[in-house]
């Protein structure tokens, strides 16, 4: 076959799609509606995916986090209460022994009430770390300074808050320099974080960063320390098990012992978020794409009129010499052509209702390239399925009785 | 007027297609096996999750310090609430005449209990009155409840939850044994039997003590109770909320133009969190599959239309000797609704077999509901009836001298 005769058989089968318009329409519509629920519900999910994965991005994209319990430990939260606290000689000895790591930064949190004046918050962040804090963070003030490693040697009691309790305590007065006071404490305002938003709906802005040192003589030393760990680049996994056989042999663990500490990461919190919705999301597409199917027994079900209908001209066809493989593919490019189009507008479509919907409400959707692909192919394999058999019916006739045929 | 006629002679024009009438059907019967599948499904998991809710006591409703479900940290008005007491609970059996029943419990948590080498996970030790587990519906397996003179005497007794007694006595008759539970010893004197899960947690791993009891041994402060009300009858329950909200009100001293400093949580609130939770979810699943049903319909309406144009002869035909415009039109509407009727008819039966099935090898239980059944019918019929009509109608008018004419 050359590109010729699949040239005249494009033609042919628009031409008899242009025929039946109506009949071509309403066929190409089912295609058109299956494909754009599929797409549009991909495009939403994918949306959400999105938008999880980029706060969750807000941790640090190669960092981890040192600490005594994991993340959703659920019930098991007790088992691990007997275990020995993480310290900032922990801390000390990761950024000492541990050649692929970068960074680290300890970090103790509490929450407590900050007052102004008269003005007070609810209870907030207090997240009491190191200068280091920065560039592990990746975080920087907006106005004033970062405290200082002198600041943090001397136990000053200096303070960065973020943005929400500026303008929950301060209105419209310069909190540099001023004094507030942080659970009872007194603290100087260094320094105002630049805006962080917010993360699973909490205010990353209501928060306030002291030096560790200063948050241990205030507040006690009994807390267990997080360790943040930033690791150099392409180094992640190797950092990761550099610094567990660290901890291991400074916490004696015997050899065949689980770890008595937890390294958490970004894919900690999106494996649990995938586990939560992974089931819901195929359940959505897969009902979604039945109506492809529904839309697909359409086509079938109108090649085969349109080939009963066109059984004189097969006929003729083939008694002037046309072979079965030229009327199969007649026919088979007939059917492709309305879901191909049909794919194409639900695309189109689908990808519109995405828009529209991010326009409107807070959902995000993003089509994704391989689900573009994925509904052109399936709508393509839809034509190909559903059309293979009247094709093939049509190829079959007989040239005689298909003459003879009213 | 001649429906059964209508209806004879639609099956002949659908006969004649047998292949064409499948494929038509089949779109029908798909798009309604997933919407009835699907409803199936989510009746029985609200069913299921209902039923266990029910199960946590009929018509019962709780008063505690703080609300029962927050989220976040609680704010400070929260946190300077006063405790409830043992003694609330009585005041509220005593004082509100539609209380059948008013119970104090607390409970201290995490615990492990002990018995020789044993020792159970993390559970919790509930403090309670004999009421509480007629409240809840607990049954006895072996031993005694909790009695009035346990509570009175503060005795070291408990009660194990079946997976406690599964735990630490496997092979051993627990009455009478003394299990160790954060530095008390307690005699157990009776176990109950297994009430299974709810929404995942298991509901059996306790034990219980008297409330007196643990209050003596792990201290009163920091502890406030959560009260269980049951009401004289169900109808009762909003004026059983009402006095026992005053009478912990006068209690607790809150001034006339205060709101509570406490909350009251009802079974029903509960179930409207769960349906707020999964109520869109639901909705939109539901949503796009009838979509397929749709598209299901557009199938019809196409094959409707080439069926006009093929029989145009014959409609000429029938209206050169008589018939009318209504005719005609019925005629091919009750050809669609036939085909659309019989596809629902098929996909109830298939979506109740599916659910059947799910609920046969899989933990999610399918109820079907009348109303879906009917639902999915009506809504098959009426998809035959509007796709169904256009080219009925256009069947309708065509002119008889140029119906005969086309070849």
């Amino acid at each position: 076959m050359n590109f010729r005769e699949l040239w005249e058989g494009v033609r042919m089968a628009i031409g008899s799609l242009w025929m039946h318009k109506v009949r071509a329409l309403l066929t190409i519509l089912g295609v058109i509606i299956g494909v754009m629920t599929v797409i549009t519900i991909i495009s939403l999910i994918q949306g959400l995916n999105r938008a999880v994965s980029q706060q969750v991005a807000g941790l640090g994209a190669n960092v981890f986090y040192l600490q005594k319990y994991p993340w959703f430990a659920g019930r098991d939260w007790f088992e691990y209460r007997n275990r020995k606290n993480l310290t900032l000689e922990d801390a000390q000895a990761i950024a000492q022994l541990c050649p692929s790591v970068k960074n680290i930064a300890p970090v103790l949190y509490s929450g407590k009430v900050i007052k102004y004046k008269d003005r007070s918050t609810e209870r907030v962040g207090i997240w009491a770390t190191t200068p280091s804090y920065q560039e592990v963070r990746n975080t920087t003030v907006e106005r004033g300074r970062f405290f200082t490693q002198t600041e943090l040697n001397h136990r000053r009691q200096v303070c960065i808050i973020g943005r929400t309790i500026v303008q929950g305590l301060f209105k419209d007065e310069e909190p540099l320099g001023s004094y507030i006071r942080i659970g009872g404490r007194k603290f100087r305002v260094v320094g105002v974080q630049e805006k962080k938003g917010s993360m699973f709906g909490n205010d990353m802005d209501a928060a306030v960063i002291i030096p560790i040192t200063t948050f241990r003589k205030l507040f006690g030393t009994h807390r267990s320390v997080t360790i943040l760990v930033e690791a150099k680049s392409g180094l992640f996994e190797q950092a990761k098990d550099e610094v567990t056989s660290l901890m291991r042999r400074r916490r004696q663990v015997p050899p065949k012992k689980p770890n008595d500490f937890a390294i958490n990461t970004q894919d900690t919190i999106m494996n649990v978020y995938k586990n939560l919705t992974r089931i819901l999301f195929l359940v959505m597409v897969g009902i979604s794409s039945i109506s492809l199917l529904v839309g697909g027994i359409g086509i079938m079900n109108i090649m085969l009129v349109s080939v009963t209908e066109r059984t004189r001209e097969i006929g003729i066809r083939k008694a002037i010499g046309a072979e079965r493989k030229d009327i199969l593919l007649q026919f088979l490019i007939e059917a492709l052509i309305l879901s191909g189009i049909g794919g194409i507008i639900g695309l189109g479509l689908g990808g519109g209702v995405g828009k529209l919907i991010s326009a409107v409400t807070p959902l995000k959707a993003t089509t994704p390239l391989w689900s573009i692909i994925l509904a052109l192919g399936f709508s393509s394999a839809v034509g190909l399925c559903f059309g293979i058999w009247p094709a093939a019916k049509a190829a079959r006739l007989n040239p005689i009785t298909a003459l003879r045929y009213e | 007027m001649e429906i059964r006629e209508n209806i004879f002679q639609a099956l002949q024009a659908l006969k004649a297609h047998k292949l064409r009438s499948f494929l038509t059907t089949l779109g029908i019967v798909i798009g309604v096996t997933t919407v009835i599948t699907m409803l199936s499904l989510i009746q029985g998991m609200n069913r299921s999750v209902q039923g266990q809710i029910r199960s946590l006591g009929s018509n019962t409703f709780y008063i505690q310090k703080f609300p029962a479900i927050r989220m976040g940290r609680l704010g400070e008005k929260y946190r300077k609430r006063k405790d409830l007491t043992i003694e609330d609970a009585q005041a509220i059996a005593r004082l509100c005449p539609a209380v059948k029943k008013a119970s104090a419990y607390a409970q201290e948590f995490p615990v492990r209990a002990k018995y020789k080498g044993e020792k159970t996970p993390y559970i919790s030790l509930i403090g309670g009155t004999p009421e509480f587990l007629e409240l809840h519906q607990y049954s006895l397996e072996r031993g005694r409840s909790l009695t009035p003179l346990d509570v009175q005497h503060r005795r070291a007794v408990v009660v194990l939850g079946a997976d406690i007694t599964e735990d630490l006595f496997p092979h051993l008759d627990p009455i009478g044994q003394q299990v160790l539970i954060k530095g008390h010893r307690f005699t157990v004197v009776g176990t109950l039997e297994p009430k299974g899960n709810f929404l995942g947690e298991s509901m059996d791993d306790f034990v219980i003590t008297p409330i007196t009891t643990l209050m003596k041994f792990y201290g009163k402060r920091r502890r406030s109770v959560t009260i269980v009300v049951e009401p004289v009858s169900v109808e009762a329950t909003q004026l059983a909320i009402d006095q026992a909200t005053q009478v912990l009100r006068r209690r607790r001293g809150v001034p006339y133009d205060q709101p509570n400093d406490f909350e009251i949580m009802t079974l029903d609130m509960l179930m409207d969190v769960y349906k707020k939770l999964t109520g869109s979810v639901f909705g939109a699943m539901v949503g796009i599959a009838g979509i397929s049903l749709l598209v299901g319909g557009i199938g019809i309406m196409n094959i409707m239309l080439v069926s006009v144009t093929e029989r145009t002869r014959e409609i000429g035909i029938r209206k050169a000797i008589g018939a009318k415009r209504s005719d005609i039109l019925y005629q091919f509407l009750i050809e669609a609704v036939t085909l659309s009727g019989l596809g629902g008819i098929l996909g109830i039966g298939l979506g109740v077999g599916i659910g059947e099935l799910v609920g046969a090898i899989s933990p999610l239980p399918a109820t079907i509901p009348i109303w879906s059944i009917i639902l999915g019918f009506t809504f098959s019929a009426a998809v035959g009836i509007f796709f169904g009509i256009y080219p009925a109608s256009k069947a309708a008018k065509l002119n008889p001298i140029a119906a005969l004419r086309y070849e």
